[in-house]
């Protein structure tokens, strides 16, 4: 225990910092500002040419901030190439964090989080 | 005891650590997950095991059983090994022996709580837990016995308030053996034979000498007691549930309650911080907290939530309890004054306290349940080991319609417990008029029930900060 302070200081002292990726995740959320309930989720694939990417597998998900609640998911359909569009259902008000999970068609797998904080009750 | 096997169960010298081992791995993956894992609270050990599980175990256990969690602590293991390397010299300090350093630990924890948003942060959690073991390391590297135990843990202040409540409790089977003992080993340490300078088996660390200790408060359940005793006459027995609370008798180690204010404000946190806590996650506290900042002129949540802290766990108590203890003095003609009286009954509230933190504990618990085994693949799968494929973040808990008549239902038990336990105080107060002392007190026990009752059914909003819209 005494042996792995220093390493854990070491590692532990910064917190975690998101990989950056060649291939951008756009996003949009509707309708603002986001309540309670039914949300539309547009998502954008761009190389690292800016180019829109089609043919991808997108998936979403929701997650509130505490643990141990009841996380959300949405099915995704590309409906132009290289765009994406979802929805998800907020269940109740508070922090949020959306996931966006992408598979590439050569199998590479990114991942986006989005905070959607302070989520409002109707 | 008397079920067969778990005597001789407890009297077994390893059993603390055998316990302790697998609390200590699991603290270690907790850390390296805060630090190293995922930054989302739901999908981190740190987070998860915290906020859900231990809080939730640790008061159903409270309830069930007794302070089995400080028996199997694994900050406890670490200081043991510790201390085979470097021996404590100092003895705590004579001015610091009371509970209001602890009092104010366990406020700050509350508060830290809310500041940074502990239950979204496996980065802070994680430092939590790590500074909770080098705070251990020093102040029972420095200062000798239990020093840490009795007069710092915020966590070992909440366990010896709420196993109050437990049914069951370290006690001596017969006194009669312990007045025909001469050795004293229980408290002294038994010691090796032909050598009184050298302790085989330490007694107790937290100076609770058995034959005259009353109740749980201060006690680890560490069972030094009951494998230093040579007539093996220390178990853990059962009781009735807070019949320690109506009782104010001089206690080893502790003194009477009623002359104890540091115990009573470690009793007001605890009960009166049980609504605080539960508060902060409903949605009305947003917009108390969003008026409070307008009225403050602050864009930051420090200052509001010193505001709403010291309304909740100071004014309030102060009120409802200081107008109670004059009316008991009116209307019940008790002979005590007023601070003094106070102190008598805020004990009375402590079984409302404890049902209130099991309300909020054993929901997240229950509701959460099962989300260990997916967060603990995705942490195994971090490190190499496929744990039963992937994780299946669909696994919750037991459905919230399931749960919520539990969560009344603790409340109800609270309050019937605090208003048995304040009748039983008003009459050994005011023998003549007990119903007149008692109802200041059952009202302002009526009271916050009904407050908890309330934020029961208000929307759960949990937000890191009101402002974010």
């Amino acid at each position: 225990m005494l042996a792995c302070v220093p390493a854990l200081l070491a590692s532990g002292c910064r917190k975690p910092v998101e990989p950056q990726s060649a291939i951008a995740i756009e996003y949009g959320i509707s309708p603002q500002p986001i309540r309670v309930g039914p949300v539309a989720v547009t998502v954008k694939l761009r190389d690292a040419a800016g180019q829109l990417m089609p043919g991808a597998r997108v998936n979403l998900e929701a997650d509130m901030s505490h643990p141990g609640m009841a996380p959300v998911f949405g099915e995704v359909r590309e409906v132009a190439p290289g765009q994406y569009r979802g929805s998800l259902e907020f269940a109740m008000p508070g922090d949020w964090v959306v996931l966006i999970h992408v598979t590439l068609p050569d199998g590479r797998r990114l991942e986006r989080q989005v905070s959607v904080a302070g989520v409002t009750a109707n | 005891m008397r079920v067969p096997g778990l005597r001789r169960l407890f009297r077994w010298r390893h059993l603390r650590t055998v316990l302790q081992i697998p609390l200590l791995i699991v603290s270690v993956a907790m850390i390296l997950d805060g630090l190293l894992g995922p930054s989302l609270a739901p999908k981190n050990l740190a987070t998860t095991l915290s906020w859900v599980h231990f809080r939730g175990a640790l008061v159903l256990v409270l309830l069930c059983a007794g302070n089995f969690f400080c028996l199997a602590c694994p900050f406890m293991l670490v200081r043991n090994v510790a201390r085979r390397f470097f021996r404590p010299r100092l003895n705590w300090p004579q001015k610091l022996r009371n509970k209001w350093l602890s009092v104010g630990l366990f406020a700050l924890i509350l508060f830290c709580y809310e500041e940074f948003s502990l239950w979204s942060s496996p980065w802070w959690t994680a430092w939590l837990i790590v500074g909770y073991f080098l705070t251990v390391l020093v102040v029972d590297g420095v200062f000798k016995h239990a020093s840490f135990c009795k007069f710092v843990c915020p966590i070992g202040q909440f366990n010896f308030v709420a196993s109050t409540i437990s049914p069951l409790e370290v006690k001596v089977r017969d006194l009669d053996v312990c007045d025909s003992c001469g050795t004293k080993d229980c408290i002294r340490g038994r010691r090796a034979p032909g050598s009184e300078l050298v302790v085989i088996q330490r007694g107790c660390e937290l100076a609770l000498f058995q034959p005259l200790k009353v109740g749980n408060m201060d006690c680890t359940f560490c069972l030094d007691c009951v494998h230093a005793c040579p007539h093996d006459n220390i178990g853990i027995l059962s009781r009735m549930p807070a019949s320690e609370l109506m009782v104010d008798p001089r206690r080893s180690g502790i003194g009477r309650f009623s002359q104890r204010t540091d115990v009573a404000a470690l009793a007001i946190v605890f009960s009166f911080g049980a609504l605080l806590n539960a508060f902060g996650m409903v949605s009305p506290v947003y917009a108390l907290e969003s008026w409070l900042a307008g009225i403050l002129h602050v864009n930051s949540k420090a200052p509001v939530l010193g505001v709403l802290f010291a309304l909740f766990l100071v004014m309030e108590p102060a009120v409802l309890m200081g107008l109670a203890a004059w009316l008991t003095q009116i209307l019940g003609g008790s002979q005590r004054a007023l601070v003094p009286l106070a102190v008598r009954y805020t004990y009375g509230l402590v079984p409302l306290g404890f049902g209130m933190w099991l309300a909020h504990y054993s929901f997240h618990f229950l509701t959460g349940l099962y989300t260990v085994l997916p967060v603990t693949q995705s942490a195994a799968s971090r490190m190499g080991w496929n744990l039963f494929g992937s994780p299946r973040w669909t696994w919750l808990g037991i459905p919230m319609r399931y749960v919520q008549p539990l969560e009344i239902g603790f409340l109800v038990l609270g309050l019937a417990g605090s208003l048995l336990v304040i009748h039983q105080l008003a009459e050994s107060d005011c023998a003549e008029r007990p119903l007149r002392a008692f109802a200041p007190w059952a009202a302002v026990s009526v009271v916050l029930w009904m407050a908890a009752i309330w934020m029961m059914f208000q929307p759960m909003d949990m937000r890191g900060t009101f402002l974010a819209g």
